[in-house]
């Protein structure tokens, strides 16, 4: 009876938030992009330091609903910049190897969350209404994830996650110390939605049903094309949005971390270049392969790949400049709500 | 050019100038309909004389027959221009395959009966518009010349990149083959030579997807293109269920003096897994690269579009059972098998 009463007054409360929330993450979607850490394009820019330096960051537990490309409301929640937004995944964060991070989260739901680097920290419970600072030191260089372990994997796949990366002490142009170097670095962060799963985590129950993902995103988003209201739209469509597309001239070698944060495997395919792969899972390669179609592994997987922006190899007349796409090659993943193709899971990779 | 791609998809869907995310409308079917494409067929830029081409047309009445007695509707390229539909073609389509350095046309001829398809060369990194992506260039409606050049020898494929879930998975591939300056029998300029030959496609199909339009799901309608359930399993064409053991297409039959090649490609969307019997395998090339370093090997995984060059050198006599396996996106569990055989004499 208690139990009931207290569901029934978490509904109520979350009823009026998701409505809320819906409101504002429609109303603020552009603004929770933007922050100190990223740079005017978007993609994430780094000045390499002498010293190490403390870094602090407050992320704010929300929810709410992303409305997809076939009109379907799906539900979401998010480590997000301001009490009234909605970030998924999270601003990511970018440190050097010393530095101390003073990470508080504060959690406005009623459900109970934590954060979680693995190897690096972990919050353990912060429960609905409280708030928690944790502190830690960063010393290995790489791409990490931090997300919510809780409740694994459904409050990991309902957007609380976000991109973590430690460059090299003192370095501007590397993934770890000798490693091949670039000029630029993104962050893409996938994820598989199965909305049935996100509306019984919405109401907290454990889904049941076979895990079916309906929705392919690369940063929260998925593609648009020609003659759609959203082609363009840098809030909607993920060949536009800055964090995702690639932008670079002949030269402009770019880093990519990819963090898969979905429970499916992926082929990730790269045109007009191949990929320098640099490490899986954390792990530097050993060799580093020539790739244009790359094994990307679930539950947690990463790639790290530098995008070289060399003139196209294959063209004749010889080109320097282009429109093209990173997609991911297990086309399902091309799809929204069943159909759509075109407007899954991929970006554009611009030779300006 | 989007503007004019904008009209053109605008006349395809009817003139609607009211395109929204949801509920357009079904996509119907046969020749017209269709929601974001961008029918054309302009002139190379650039045009040259080629140093050899290839010309495409489209079938989509094939049919492959499996070893239960089912047979399954298979679209692909012809060789040769037009294709009426009525004549049905070979599956997977027919190779193209090119010497290193070559400036290379490839000819695709798509009519009305037959809309919309193109042809992107998986692994060619040509220009924008010859890269056969239909939303970044144009769907082919006539006939367009694609031009590129061969700049490095390997192991690639060629497909379909329209509706491309379900024009590829209907079968619309073909291998692609660069050969070095010395010619086939050589993986790569200062690589391996090898005596035999062994192209092995390996894709599995979900029937339940093959009776389709050309154009399903892409106005938005839930047409199940998220979830693959394969029910068969195929090497090259040929049923791994009980066929590709013996086909001469795929099996092989080498020996123990001779080296042979075999040119790997992940031609389905699942993850896949090839144990090659308990040879030892030096894997030379992927996605049409040398390695840094030749590394030998028992199995490899591999993901959708994937290609592998192996090489192996039998150290006995004997008959090998290859066996691919077809990994659950999700759980990496086995939902399906292929097997085929290398025979050393």
């Amino acid at each position: 009876m208690f139990a009931n009463y207290i569901k029934d007054l978490n509904i109520k409360k979350l009823k009026d938030i998701f409505i809320m929330k819906r409101r504002e993450f429609l109303k603020f979607g552009t603004a929770g992009v933007a922050s100190s850490m990223l740079g005017s394009l978007g993609l994430l820019t780094w000045v390499p330091r002498a010293h190490a330096i403390t870094i602090n960051k407050t992320y704010y537990i929300t929810d709410g609903f992303v409305a997809q490309v076939d009109g379907q409301d799906v539900y979401f929640r998010g480590f997000s910049n301001s009490s009234g937004a909605l970030n998924v995944p999270a601003e990511p964060i970018i440190a050097q190897q010393g530095d101390t991070l003073n990470i508080t989260v504060v959690n406005t739901l009623g459900t109970t969350h934590s954060f979680v680097i693995d190897g690096v920290v972990d919050s353990g419970n912060i429960a609905g209404g409280a708030s928690k600072t944790l502190s830690f030191t960063v010393n290995n260089a790489g791409s990490y994830l931090f997300y919510d372990k809780l409740n694994a994997p459904y409050n990991r796949l309902s957007g609380l996650h976000g991109g973590f990366a430690v460059m090299p002490s003192g370095s501007s142009n590397e993934l770890y110390d000798g490693s091949a170097t670039f000029v630029q670095q993104y962050f893409w962060v996938t994820n598989d939605v199965d909305p049935v799963w996100h509306d019984a985590i919405r109401v907290g129950d454990t889904p049941t049903t076979p895990f079916t993902p309906r929705y392919f995103t690369i940063n929260g988003r998925n593609m648009r094309v020609p003659g759609h209201p959203e082609y363009t739209n840098v809030d909607r469509d993920s060949g536009y949005a800055t964090d995702t597309r690639l932008v670079g001239s002949v030269g402009d070698r770019t880093l990519i971390r990819i963090q898969n944060v979905g429970l499916c495997r992926h082929s990730v395919h790269f045109h007009a270049n191949h990929v320098e792969w640099l490490a899986v899972n954390g792990a530097p390669r050993s060799q580093v392969w020539k790739k244009d179609t790359l094994n990307l592994p679930n539950n947690k997987g990463s790639l790290d790949v530098i995008y070289p922006f060399e003139s196209p190899p294959d063209a004749w007349p010889p080109v320097n400049t282009g429109h093209f796409p990173m997609h991911f090659h297990d086309e399902m993943t091309q799809t929204a709500g069943g159909g759509f193709y075109q407007f899954g899971l991929a970006t554009t990779i611009e030779f300006k | 050019m989007f503007k004019l791609k904008e009209l053109v998809q605008m006349r395809n869907r009817g003139g609607s100038t009211t395109s929204s995310g949801g509920g357009m409308g079904g996509g119907g079917g046969g020749m017209g309909g269709g929601c974001y494409t961008y029918p054309d067929a302009p002139a190379t830029i650039g045009r040259v004389t080629p140093d050899v081409s290839f010309n495409r047309g489209i079938y989509m009445n094939g049919s492959m027959q499996m070893d239960d007695g089912n047979s399954v509707r298979v679209w692909g390229f012809t060789d040769g221009g037009g294709g009426m539909g009525g004549m049905g073609g070979q599956f997977p389509s027919p190779a193209i395959r090119v010497t290193e350095g070559q400036i290379v046309h490839t000819n695709l001829t798509v009519n009305g009966m037959m809309w919309l398809h193109t042809i992107h060369h998986h692994g060619i990194e040509p220009s924008t518009e010859n890269d056969g992506v239909g939303h970044y260039s144009f769907d082919v409606d006539g006939t367009y010349t694609y031009q590129w050049k061969a700049a490095h020898a390997g192991t690639y494929f060629y497909h379909c990149h329209t509706n491309t879930v379900l024009h590829a998975e209907m079968g619309m591939y073909g291998a692609l083959i660069i050969d070095p300056p010395e010619g086939a029998g050589t993986l790569f300029a200062g690589g391996p030579s090898y005596d035999v030959e062994a192209i092995w496609a390996c894709d599995e199909f979900d029937s339940s997807w093959h009776n389709l339009n050309w154009d399903a799901g892409t106005c938005g309608e839930d047409v199940g293109l998220n979830t693959l359930n394969p029910d068969y399993f195929i090497i090259t064409g040929v049923d791994g269920a009980q066929s590709a053991a013996t086909n001469p297409a795929v099996a092989v039959t080498m020996s123990q003096q001779q080296t042979l090649l075999v040119r790997y490609i992940n031609a389905g969307y699942l993850a896949q897994r090839i144990d090659f019997g308990g040879l030892d395998v030096e894997i030379h090339m992927s996605d049409g690269r040398a390695l840094p370093q030749p590394e030998t090997v028992t199995e490899i995984q591999s993901v959708s579009a994937e290609r592998y060059d192996c090489i192996i050198k039998p150290n006995s006599s004997g008959v090998y059972t290859i066996t691919i396996e077809y990994l659950d996106w999700v759980t990496d569990e086995v939902i399906g098998t292929a097997q085929t055989r290398i025979t050393v004499t």
